[in-house]
C-alpha cells in the first residue's frame, strides 16, 4: 500500500466513531423544487407549490436529505481541493495525493421530511479498511449519518428521526495508468458525492 | 409506465425504461446538491482521473433506480429503504437501462412491504449499478 494510502488509513481509524454534529437549517419549498427540477421532475413541483398555497405541509422528495452532498455555507474555491471537493467532503484525504469514487449507499426512511423543519445531522466514519483487487490497492472508508427534526414545523415530531445513511467512500492512489475498467474493484460508478 | 392496480406477486418483473443523463443535468444536479467533485461537470479534469466525460453522480443512480421503481409502483407505495452499489462507471450522453424484478411481497401493518431488486445497466448488459428498493404498499392510501 502506499504511503498515502497508509496515511488515509491511519487518519481514518483514529476518528471512527467520532460524531460530528452539524446544522443543515431551515428545509425550504425551493430547495425541494430545484432539487426536483433536476431530476425533471414537474409533477412534484407542481404539487409542492400547491400544497404550499393551500397552506398543507408539502414533504421532500424522497432522498432530497440523502442526495444532498454538503450543508455548509461554503467553503470558497480556495479552500477546495484540487478535485474541487471540500475537505469535510473527502475525508482524511486532505494534502494526500489521491482521488475519490463512492462505492455504493443503503438509505432507511424514517419520518415525513416537511418543508419549514430544522435538520441536524450527526456523522461518523464508522469502518476504515485496506482492500486490493485486481487494478490496485485501495482504501474503504464507510460513514454513516442520521438526520433528525429538531424545532420543526406543525406536524414533524421534535427529535425524530428523518434519516439514516451509510455509505462508503473508495480511495485511491491518484496516479492512474489507464481508465477504471468496468467490474474494477475500485468502483468507477459516481464519485466521491 | 402504468402502475400495477393491484400489489404485485414475487418474481413480477417491472417493465425496463432506457434512458440517458445529459450533460446539462449532471451540472444542474451537482449544483443543487452542493457537489463540487469536478468529475462531474468539467470533462477535461474527469479526463485527467481516467474517466471518458463527466461521470453520473453515485446519488443521482440512487435517485434514478428509486424513481422508477416508485413511478412503476404508483401512487400506494411509499418508499422505506434504498441501497445500491456502483459497479461500473457511467458517463454523460451514455445509454442506460433501469431494470427491476420483485423478490418479496410480505404483509405489514400498512399493507405490504414490497422489496424489489433494481438495477441500471449499461448498453452491453453490464451491471452499472446494482440494488434494492423496499416499498410499503398501503392497501388503501387516502392522501398522497
Amino acid at each position: 500500500m502506499s504511503a498515502a494510502l497508509e496515511e488515509v488509513l491511519g487518519r481514518a481509524r483514529k476518528l471512527i466513531g467520532e460524531w460530528e454534529h452539524e446544522d443543515c437549517g431551515v428545509l425550504a419549498v425551493k430547495d425541494f423544487c430545484r432539487y426536483a427540477a433536476s431530476l425533471n421532475d414537474d409533477d412534484y413541483i407542481r404539487r409542492a407549490r400547491a400544497q404550499e398555497a393551500a397552506g398543507e405541509p408539502v414533504v421532500a422528495p424522497p432522498l432530497f436529505l440523502a442526495g444532498t452532498l454538503s450543508w455548509q455555507d461554503g467553503p470558497t474555491e480556495d479552500a477546495l481541493q484540487r478535485d474541487g471537493l471540500a475537505a469535510r467532503e473527502a475525508p482524511c484525504t486532505d494534502g494526500l495525493p489521491v482521488r475519490h469514487v463512492h462505492g455504493g449507499q443503503s438509505v432507511r426512511l424514517g419520518g415525513p421530511v416537511l418543508a419549514g423543519t430544522r435538520v441536524t445531522a450527526e456523522r461518523a466514519i464508522t469502518s476504515a479498511d485496506h482492500r486490493s483487487g485486481r487494478s490496485g490497492e485501495f482504501v474503504l472508508l464507510g460513514i454513516t449519518t442520521r438526520f433528525t427534526a429538531q424545532d420543526t414545523a406543525e406536524d414533524t415530531v421534535d427529535g425524530a428521526e428523518l434519516m439514516a445513511m451509510d455509505e462508503t467512500i473508495v480511495v485511491l492512489d491518484l496516479d492512474l495508468p489507464d481508465a477504471p475498467a468496468e467490474g474494477d474493484p475500485r468502483p468507477a460508478g459516481g464519485a466521491a458525492a | 409506465m402504468t402502475a400495477p392496480t393491484t400489489a404485485p406477486i414475487a418474481g413480477q418483473t417491472c417493465p425496463p425504461h432506457t434512458y440517458h443523463h445529459s450533460h446539462l443535468q449532471l451540472f444542474r444536479f451537482s449544483a443543487v446538491s452542493w457537489n463540487s467533485h469536478r468529475i462531474h461537470y468539467d470533462a477535461a479534469f474527469a479526463a485527467t482521473e481516467g474517466f471518458p466525460d463527466v461521470v453520473v453522480q453515485s446519488t443521482l443512480h440512487g435517485e434514478t433506480l428509486t424513481r422508477h421503481v416508485l413511478d412503476w409502483a404508483g401512487p400506494e407505495a411509499e418508499l422505506a429503504s434504498v441501497s445500491w452499489r456502483n459497479r461500473a462507471t457511467a458517463v454523460a450522453g451514455e445509454q442506460l437501462t433501469w431494470t427491476a424484478t420483485v423478490r418479496t411481497v410480505e404483509p405489514c401493518d400498512e399493507g405490504a412491504r414490497v422489496t424489489l431488486d433494481a438495477a441500471v445497466l449499461k448498453e452491453d448488459g453490464a451491471p452499472c449499478v446494482t440494488g434494492s428498493v423496499e416499498l410499503t404498499w398501503r392497501a388503501a392510501r387516502t392522501s398522497p
